[in-house]
């Protein structure tokens, strides 16, 4: 701050300072231009196929019910589809949302990920959100960068955390190293976050009322789609158990998936595994915990032959209990276990089989 | 056709310890080229025919040099260091505004821009994205199959609960969810050719952006603090000699949750 000689400006800003403290005399405030009336939540609802109809992606129900806690402003919400979406109107509004604008364009039914970021930009113009929230799924993922460019803004990506300061939001993330945790600001309006699964809880189920706007876009890039199949998943999705039996690089014999699978299905968990094994082709990426993977936070959660780099930890970190079994004593995996056995996973794994 | 392939050096975190404090230990992990970056340039290699250029380029540090020499060694032919004090600290914007405005000046012609998926030292796979929207077009990730088509290419994405099939316009960016186990084979006549090629060293003045559109100034997100996570584990250690005994401890804790 350059100092004023005589001590009694109040009219000149240019010697103004973000500290309100050390305003001159007489100024209450810095007065600033550039000062976005940005304000408000808005949140892009992503839907899945359920049935013959949709449901809501639970990321997004859960960052809805952030929204309303972090702002006091409006929430918004954005979501995409024809007719089939409308018996989710109830559920978006209980979950508390003010205005929905629900993008009915024919063209838009379908993912495209180009198309979806132009017509969220030009909503962002219109409402001037202050924070833009979506869930880190694969689409999210791809998406949020695309409006984020478009914008110019920042963006945090798999954020853990979220707080707010007045309409500024602080945004947590574990940095490079897992044993830190990061705490990021976006220096422009709107603030923008990529947000895990299971980062807020789920809102109680309610129903309740709120505007619905249709929002007319008709100006986005073309894809040429050829074909698309639905993959049929083996059913159960590894962040619903409560027990993980994981299986890392240490598994060196494939025939161990299937006792895995055994003693899973005796405790009535499920088998869960690292990078290693899905990038082997021994098992299907669903199944994959860390960082590439899903977010998982079971009662228990026993690790075998997993070694622990980071890109796993992120992904386990919020288990209730860990239990390591790794014939390598140096395995980083043991210092995040509450019971670490030194010994080899296979034998233990079939030993645990015949046991039970 | 030519295409331009984004790559990044990363310490291998295979590699990487924890000490008796619990934090991460970094010297003397070696830096390796990314593996989704290497599996990228891999397919593209494949694809490659005769007359085609492929160009590697990469943002970092002046030893990042190494991670481009390892691109000549698979079959690049070219390959640009984008190097510079004023790069550092960038987050993603930054860096896409960077490699964009590279992109615009040396390689605008490319029938495809090519990314891996992410960066495995904790990167989170936002550039590729970033760079498609800068460019203007169309963006296709997590990429399984590529294939030349008679008016451009066309792409198998895997969206996890979606295999979805498109046809992929020349001068669209493509990212590559995949990596290859068991790293790349690299033949001996691109191994040898590979001594004849130069990296290229490319500044910030010489892709033509201003001080505040790169590194940490030209950033929009700034960590305001970090902190130390908070490890409550209990962090029992026990040496198993009996399977049978180790197996019982596991069975004695499934049996306490449920």
């Amino acid at each position: 701050m350059s100092e004023c000689s005589g001590g009694s400006c109040s009219t000149c800003s240019s010697c103004g300072s973000d500290d309100p403290d050390r305003l001159p005399p007489g100024m209450l405030k810095v007065y600033n231009l550039n000062q976005s009336t940005a304000d408000g939540i808005l949140v892009w609802i992503e839907t899945e196929p359920d049935g013959d109809g949709v449901r809501m992606a639970d990321v997004s129900a859960e960052l809805l019910g952030a929204a309303r806690k972090l702002s006091d402003g409006r929430v918004f919400a954005v979501v995409f589809g024809g007719t089939e979406v409308k018996p989710l109107y109830p559920r978006i509004f209980g979950c508390g949302v003010d205005s929905l604008y629900h993008v009915r364009e024919r063209e838009l039914e379908v993912y495209r990920p180009e198309a979806y970021a132009s017509c969220i930009v030009s909503l962002i113009k219109r409402i001037e959100p202050a924070t833009v929230l979506i869930g880190a799924t694969t689409r999210g993922r791809e998406l949020a960068p695309r409006i984020a460019s478009e914008l110019g803004t920042g963006l945090t990506a798999d954020c853990t955390g979220l707080r707010a300061e007045g309409r500024k939001i602080v945004m947590t993330r574990p940095a490079f190293g897992g044993n830190l945790i990061a705490d990021i600001e976006c220096l422009r309006f709107p603030q923008m976050a990529t947000v895990r699964q299971g980062t807020f809880p789920m809102p109680e189920e309610r129903e309740g009322t709120g505007t619905a706007i249709y929002w007319q876009f008709g100006d986005g890039m073309g894809k040429d789609i050829v074909s698309e199949e639905r993959v049929v998943d083996s059913g159960r999705d590894i962040r619903d158990a409560r027990v993980l039996i994981s299986l890392g690089d240490g598994i060196r014999d494939r025939s161990l998936i299937d006792v895995a699978e055994s003693v899973a299905a005796k405790v009535g968990g499920m088998v869960s595994c690292s990078r290693s094994l899905v990038e082997k082709g021994w098992m299907p990426r669903s199944r994959q915990v860390g960082m590439s993977g899903r977010t998982v936070a079971p009662d228990l959660y026993i690790a075998f032959g997993i070694s622990g780099v980071v890109q796993h930890r992120v992904g386990m970190s919020g288990a209730g209990k860990v239990i390591a079994v790794n014939s390598d004593p140096d395995a980083p995996i043991h210092h995040y276990a509450d019971l670490s056995l030194i010994a080899d996973a296979g034998e233990i794994l079939r030993e645990m089989d015949r046991a039970l | 056709m030519r295409f331009a392939v984004a790559v990044k050096q990363v310490p291998d975190t295979m590699e990487m310890s924890v000490d008796e404090n619990g934090s991460l230990v970094r010297a003397g992990v070696p830096s390796i080229l990314n593996p989704y970056d290497e599996c990228a340039l891999s397919r593209v290699l494949e694809l490659r025919r005769e007359g085609d250029e492929v160009v590697v380029f990469t943002m970092g540090p002046p030893q990042a040099r190494q991670a481009l020499e390892r691109c000549l060694e698979m079959g690049a032919d070219r390959a640009y260091l984008l190097t510079d004090r004023d790069f550092a600290g960038a987050d993603v914007w930054a860096t896409a505004r960077a490699l964009t405005a590279f992109i615009i000046k040396f390689v605008p012609d490319a029938d495809l821009y090519v990314f891996g998926r992410q960066a495995i030292d904790g990167d989170t796979g936002q550039v590729p994205f970033e760079v498609a929207a800068q460019l203007g077009v169309q963006q296709f990730a997590y990429v399984e199959l590529l294939s030349v088509s008679h008016d451009g290419f066309t792409a198998v994405q895997d969206y996890g609960d979606v295999r979805r099939t498109c046809s992929v316009p020349r001068g669209s960016v493509v990212s590559f969810g995949t990596v290859d186990p068991n790293g790349t084979l690299v033949s001996i006549s691109d191994y040898l050719s590979a001594g004849s090629k130069v990296v290229e060293e490319v500044d910030r003045v010489s892709i033509g952006l201003g001080l505040y559109s790169v590194g940490l100034k030209g950033s929009m997100t700034r960590i305001v603090s970090t902190t130390a996570s908070s490890s409550a584990r209990r962090n029992r250690k026990v040496e198993i000699t009996d399977p049978a005994k180790g197996a019982r401890f596991i069975i004695d804790e499934l049996e306490a949750v449920r």
